[in-house]
């Protein structure tokens, strides 16, 4: 036994809120906090990483340990050597910065960057509601559309990083030349967008639109099917190429049960093969918990 | 489970110097030692056994220059042969190979119009023809890997979503060849195996993530994932037919059929040409054949399926970011097509994806099945199966007989 214990720490970096979670060496939590994401982004986000990470090491001083492994999770795609980061909207300046080696050179440990979406797979892989799979998806639906992989029992992020990009996944009726694309149709923005269009007022958010659904508004009732049957067609199109067991919905609009059922129900017109989804368990945590997960893998890794 | 310690150490020993056979043959046990790292006496003793059991055999000795001259072995020609067979709707290909790899017969003929039992009747006496006109007792095949249209399943060896085949989702058809062959059978999903060809002999070789698009008689996706296939839960990813692209997916037809299989298959080609007035053409190819020609239906037909394809690579490369897309099969590896498939990717993918066509065409599916039914013939004799992952033996290199 060595006289310091080794801990690890997992982050899941939004646009608007930063969770963070410090795990023993057996990836067990200890503690988590969340708070608002600097909107200043670039360098600023970086500095917030690292007092984040410092914050929970300095928990660890009474355990007389030290963070020896810290995983970020990001809203953007992660090339797979060089950690850089691209297609990172909401957190402005990040494709300019090397966050990992930044990060690494603050807190002198080791850094890894994953896709935020991927990371949610891997929680719901380890934790949640795809336990024993060796092919699901984690499809994230919020402000965009995000995709998760597991395949032959691992996490893929693509030749790039890229796998699991899929805001521009081509949907729909094409005979008349014209595509249209996931996020387009299934974005939040695009189902509010709906709502006005088909002369519903007053409503700005989706969480609103899930209300005046439920009180009855046919209308409202009526967007969230046609938000529901893209992302129906979309899981039709995942599973015709991969052929998963399970299909896991998360994100904002993902998690919510009433458009789970119409999921479902537009599924049924579309295919006659059963395809399992379901909500994520772990539900805002999912990428939290993928993260600290991943960072007791390298922390076993690095120690072993 | 777990496994002695010396068996081990033996099984490591073999591969490594079955590996440097394969690689390097003809080689003198003096230079095996050395590109091995083994003792001399591990490698002599693993040579010695080998030789006992007529898996490899003394090949002349090296030209020395000074001193004396050592005895170069090779892997034996006669230590077994595996079988690769490409069934088709059209066409049924077979080719057998020797340990060594080297391919010694290839051939092709349509494939028995009636399905069923008679294809299997059918395959076994190619097999058999084969193996006598290469001076090999048939039972000298001892690895034999079977491609088919269809899903496999991968629990009890049926065949399903086999539209293209009359009668073969009925039988069991790796326990009826198995039994008119007197080996093993493997059955592994056509394009798959195709994707493989091309990562031994083709336009694949050296790349670890790629997406094979077939397009022939059906449309199929064959995944190559950080160097393994990816055959998703019940042996059905990559039925791309079913994406929903190019129609109306409510229709019946899609529901049936698949919505993109329905438009881009050889089939609907042929429909969407009649329905756009042309009268020329009899067959998708001859589509496609006109079209190069000119023919005003034949072109418009082609486009639109071109640009179908290209939205099916889209949404293939938004899902799983592959390092290259190999476009295959009859109609795929037209000369037609790539171009503008990279165009529609070039207009709707993020990044650029490279764009490749196979290089065996037909073959592909043929050539595959040989590699993997090498590859289990190699696991057989050169054991250790247990150790594949840790140490997985490499195929050799392509060359003909």
């Amino acid at each position: 036994m060595s006289s310091s214990e080794a801990f690890c720490c997992g982050i899941d970096l939004g646009g608007t809120k930063l969770a963070a979670a410090l795990g023993d060496s057996s990836g067990a939590l200890l503690h988590e906090f969340v708070e608002p994401t600097d909107p200043r982004g670039g360098l600023h986000v970086a500095e917030q990483l690292v007092a984040a990470v410092r914050r929970l090491g300095a928990m660890t001083e009474g355990l007389r340990g030290e963070v020896s492994a810290v995983v970020v999770g990001v809203p953007g795609v992660v090339a797979p050597r060089s950690q850089r980061i691209s297609q990172i909207p909401h957190i402005r300046g990040f494709e300019d910065l090397d966050v990992a080696a930044f990060l690494s050179d603050r807190l002198g440990t080791r850094i890894e960057l994953h896709n935020d979406v991927n990371l949610a797979m891997l929680g719901e892989h380890a934790l949640g509601g795809a336990v024993g799979c060796q092919h699901a998806a984690f499809l994230s639906l919020g402000t965009g559309a995000g995709l998760g992989l597991l395949l032959n029992g691992r996490l893929f992020s693509g030749a790039t990083g890229a796998a699991g990009e899929i805001a521009d996944l081509p949907q729909g009726r094409l005979s008349d030349g014209m595509t249209v694309t996931l996020e387009a149709e299934v974005g939040s923005q695009a189902t509010v967008d709906r709502y006005r269009r088909a002369g519903g007022t007053g409503v700005s958010t989706v969480r609103e639109l899930f209300t005046r659904a439920n009180d009855g508004d046919a209308v409202a009732g009526r967007v969230l099917d046609e938000t529901a049957r893209h992302v129906a067609q979309a899981i039709v199109a995942l599973q015709s190429i991969l052929d998963l067991e399970r299909v896991v919905l998360g994100g904002s609009i993902g998690v919510r049960p009433e458009l789970l059922l119409r999921i479902e129900r537009a599924i049924g017109a579309l295919t006659h093969r059963p395809i399992r989804i379901g909500p994520s368990e772990l539900g805002d945590r999912a990428g939290l918990r993928g993260a600290l997960w991943a960072a007791g893998l390298a922390l076993r890794a690095g120690s072993a | 489970m777990a496994i002695p310690v010396a068996n081990v150490t033996r099984q490591l020993s073999s591969r490594t110097v079955f590996d440097a056979l394969l690689h390097r043959s003809p080689i003198s046990r003096a230079a095996l030692a050395k590109v091995t790292g083994l003792s001399k006496q591990t490698t002599s003793e693993v040579i010695d056994t080998f030789v006992r059991q007529g898996l490899v055999r003394p090949a002349g000795r090296t030209r020395g220059n000074v001193g004396r001259t050592a005895v170069l072995y090779e892997l034996s020609p006669d230590g077994g042969h595996a079988l690769g067979i490409d069934l088709g709707a059209r066409r049924l290909t077979v080719a057998l190979a020797d340990l060594a790899g080297r391919v010694l017969a290839e051939r092709s003929e349509p494939t028995d119009p009636r399905g069923g039992a008679w294809v299997l009747d059918q395959i076994a006496y190619l097999a058999e023809r084969l193996a006598r006109e290469n001076n090999t007792h048939p039972s000298r095949i001892r690895s034999i890997v079977l491609g088919t249209p269809g899903v496999v399943n991968p629990r009890n060896g049926t065949i399903e979503l086999a539209p293209n085949i009359s009668d073969l989702g009925h039988l069991n058809v790796v326990s009826l060849l198995t039994e008119k062959l007197g080996s093993a059978v493997v059955l592994e999903n056509d394009i798959n195996l195709a994707l493989l060809g091309e990562i031994w002999h083709g336009c694949a070789q050296h790349v670890a993530n790629i997406a094979y698009l077939s397009l022939g008689s059906g449309v199929g996706l064959g995944l190559y994932i950080n160097g393994h296939l990816v055959r998703g839960e019940n042996g059905a990813a990559g039925e791309i037919g079913y994406l929903p692209i190019g129609g109306d997916p409510l229709m019946a037809e899609s529901r049936e059929q698949g919505c993109l299989e329905y438009q881009v298959g050889a089939a609907g080609v042929l429909r969407r040409y009649r329905a756009a007035g042309g009268t020329v053409a009899s067959t998708a190819l001859e589509v496609f054949e006109q079209a190069a020609a000119g023919e005003p239906s034949a072109v418009q037909v082609v486009g639109q399926t071109a640009h179908l394809i290209g939205l099916a690579a889209s949404a293939v490369v938004a899902v799983l970011d592959p390092q290259i897309l190999v476009l295959g099969g009859s109609l795929g590896a037209r000369p037609e097509l790539a171009a503008r498939v990279a165009a529609v990717l070039g207009s709707l993918a993020p990044r650029p994806v490279e764009v490749r066509t196979s290089t065996l065409g037909s073959r592909a599916g043929v050539v595959g099945a040989l590699s993997v039914a090498l590859r289990r013939l190699h696991e057989e004799f050169f054991g250790g199966s247990d150790l594949a992952t840790a140490l997985p033996l490499r195929l050799p290199p392509p060359r003909a007989a």
